[in-house]
């Protein structure tokens, strides 16, 4: 009698397994220590978050296409790099110019890797291995590995302001998750995302242009890279070469914990988000507890394995909501 | 020459001439002349290597000749890609490959020709509208509609191949052709397949089945073709020959089988 109620817990588990473990986490979280529950440090964790939630909602898209982006974080440097010194030439006036030079030059590397992958066929993670390390170089040889100072202080608004107690950064995150959320989950094109990552050779029969789709994830992935590296700009006033390291990572390890498997064709933007805020909820506890910030790529590692071999004992990935 | 040959079916929906193609040194057919009854289910056989799947896929668009004219409604058609032959109304079934497993049966039935709404240029898909009109479409062919919202991998081997023939006779499609259509399935799913394969004839549509299954030709067609090493041997229409003139047709061990080239 009972029997049917564990099975159906056991398949409960099964599909929404990294949500309940998100929820049990926050439970604990909450009940073990006061700090947690505070509004300053619910804030931190929505503001540590944002960036790398961003660049993951595009890295999601990435993903379920089948392939990956090992090179958002260099891009995510290179926008802030571009931007920054843009707005620190120009000044105030110069900002709106930083935010558009920024984006064209992330554009310009989404695009190349969109192309050596949909048009030359080149392998997704030799690609943007290459861009990655390309790129980074090519920041460092521009600034000569100096940061830049001395951006525009009300450009800080965008990193550090808040609306109705919101950083302004999780806004942004929101709205592209939402955005981005919808286009995979409600358009043609988020259709053939998924088409295209579960079976190209089918849908490339059914008339779907496979390499356009490519090409476009990859513009995207690189647009998401752009926006983060422009906030990070407004968190700091200023960039500097070495950012965003490992964020590539993080974000592809974000994507996994929120249930969508490299190889393709499965996963939901509502996973990436739970993923995302796992990920950072789990550096948030270890560091409330005093545990020093060295364990917390062990932290990051351990999940993401788990993660996977729950999947892989369930076999079935993948969110039943958004 | 090819004109007169004896049993030479009426009326053909289409007709290859004088086809060849070589792979390097392999000859995969030569002289290929053969047409397609219009609304019939019309059996292609031959052994292995024959150049069965090579003709479909000439047809097909998939590959060209490298001499010879396909002519479909009695209009030249050389197609270079699927995608023209499949404007034209050729549709083809594959054995494996056509069905992107991860997407629900509706999304693979109205792959690459979603409905959408709203503002034309976020082409928002119309889930509902796609998901009703997949039943409707189905019920046309299938008796044992699949759940069409589940994923195809979730499936059986049958259950997707009834859905890649039924997709591939939704769209207002002339002749369908299918490579071993059942090749990989069990007694009752093939059965199931060969039942949408009479729906598909009832619908008026024209068939081209490649199987190496006699007992399977001999229930489902009106007339087969036979190849043999990249030739054609002849046609037979299904009521008045028997499967051993067939077979020492495919093999070549009567002379009496020989009608053609
Ligand atoms: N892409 C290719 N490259 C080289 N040779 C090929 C290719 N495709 C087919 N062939 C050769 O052409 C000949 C005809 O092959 P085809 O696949 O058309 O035969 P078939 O009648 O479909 O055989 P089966 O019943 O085994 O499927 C064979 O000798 C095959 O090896
Ligand atoms: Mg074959």
């Amino acid at each position: 009698m009972t029997l049917g109620r564990w099975s159906k817990l056991a398949a409960l588990a099964r599909r929404q397994g990294v949500l309940i473990a998100f929820v049990l986490l926050v439970a604990s979280m909450f009940a073990t220590t006061s700090t947690f529950g505070t509004y300053q440090n619910l804030i931190n964790v929505l503001q540590q978050n944002s960036i790398i939630g961003i660049i993951a909602c595009g890295m999601t898209f990435a993903i379920i296409l089948g392939g990956f982006d090992l090179s958002v974080g260099s891009v995510t440097a290179l926008a802030s790099v571009v931007g920054a010194t843009i707005m620190i030439d120009l000044g105030v006036p110069g900002i709106p110019v930083g935010v558009i030079g920024a984006v064209a030059a992330c554009l310009l590397v989404g695009a190349t890797n969109g192309w050596l992958i949909a048009w030359l066929g080149v392998n997704p993670f030799v690609a943007t291995l290459g861009t990655m390390t390309v790129v980074r170089g090519l920041i460092y040889v521009a600034t000569n590995a100096s940061p830049r100072f001395g951006v525009p202080y009300s450009f800080t608004t965008l990193g550090m302001g808040r609306v109705f107690g919101v950083p302004n950064p999780a806004i942004i995150f929101l709205i592209v998750a939402a955005v981005l959320g919808f286009v995979l989950h409600r358009t043609r094109f988020g259709h053939y995302v998924y088409a295209v990552g579960g079976n190209p050779v089918a849908s490339a029969q059914m008339g779907v242009n496979a390499a356009r789709v490519r090409f476009a994830v990859y513009v995207l992935v690189s647009l998401c890279a752009a926006i983060s590296g422009i906030i990070l700009v407004g968190q700091t006033a200023s960039a500097t070469p070495q950012a965003a390291l490992g964020y590539e990572l993080t974000a592809i390890a974000a994507v996994i914990v929120g249930g969508a498997p490299l190889g393709g064709g499965r996963g939901r933007m509502g996973g990436t988000i739970v993923g995302v805020f796992l990920l950072g909820v789990v550096a948030n506890g270890l560091n409330l507890f005093g545990v020093s910030p060295f364990w917390q790529p062990v932290a990051t590692g351990l999940i993401l394995i788990a993660a996977v071999a729950f999947d892989g004992y369930s076999k079935r990935g993948g969110f039943g909501f958004v | 020459m090819t004109e007169n040959r004896v049993g030479d079916p009426p009326d053909a929906l289409l007709r290859a001439e004088a086809i060849n193609k070589n792979f390097g040194a392999v000859v995969a057919l030569q002289d290929v002349s053969l047409q397609i009854p219009r609304g019939e289910i019309t059996g292609l056989v031959g052994d292995n290597g024959a150049g069965k799947s090579t003709l479909i896929k000439i047809i097909s668009g998939v590959l060209t000749p490298d001499s010879g004219v396909i002519e479909f409604e009695r209009k030249a058609a050389n197609f270079t890609s699927p995608a023209e032959a499949r404007e034209q109304g050729i549709e083809t079934v594959y054995q494996d490959l056509a069905l992107a497993g991860n997407l629900a049966v509706w999304a693979n039935v109205y792959l690459g020709r979603e409905l959408t709404v709203g503002p034309k240029i976020l082409h928002i898909l119309d889930k509902r509208a796609m998901l009703s009109k997949t039943g409707e479409m189905l019920e046309r062919f299938i008796r044992n509609v699949p759940p069409i919202a589940e994923p195809v991998e979730l499936l059986s081997g049958g259950q997707r191949q009834v859905v890649a023939i039924a997709r591939a006779g939704a769209w207002g499609s002339k002749l369908i052709l299918m490579d071993e259509p059942t090749a990989a399935l069990g007694v009752a799913e093939t059965k199931a397949v060969e039942d949408v394969i009479f729906g598909l004839k009832r619908q008026g549509l024209t068939i081209l089945v490649i199987s190496h299954n006699l007992d399977q030709i001999f229930r489902l067609t009106d007339g087969v073709w036979v190849m043999r090493r990249g030739r054609v041997i002849g046609y037979r229409q299904t009521a008045r020959t028997h499967p051993d003139e067939i077979v020492s047709m495919i093999t070549g061990a009567a002379a009496s089988a020989g009608a053609g080239a």
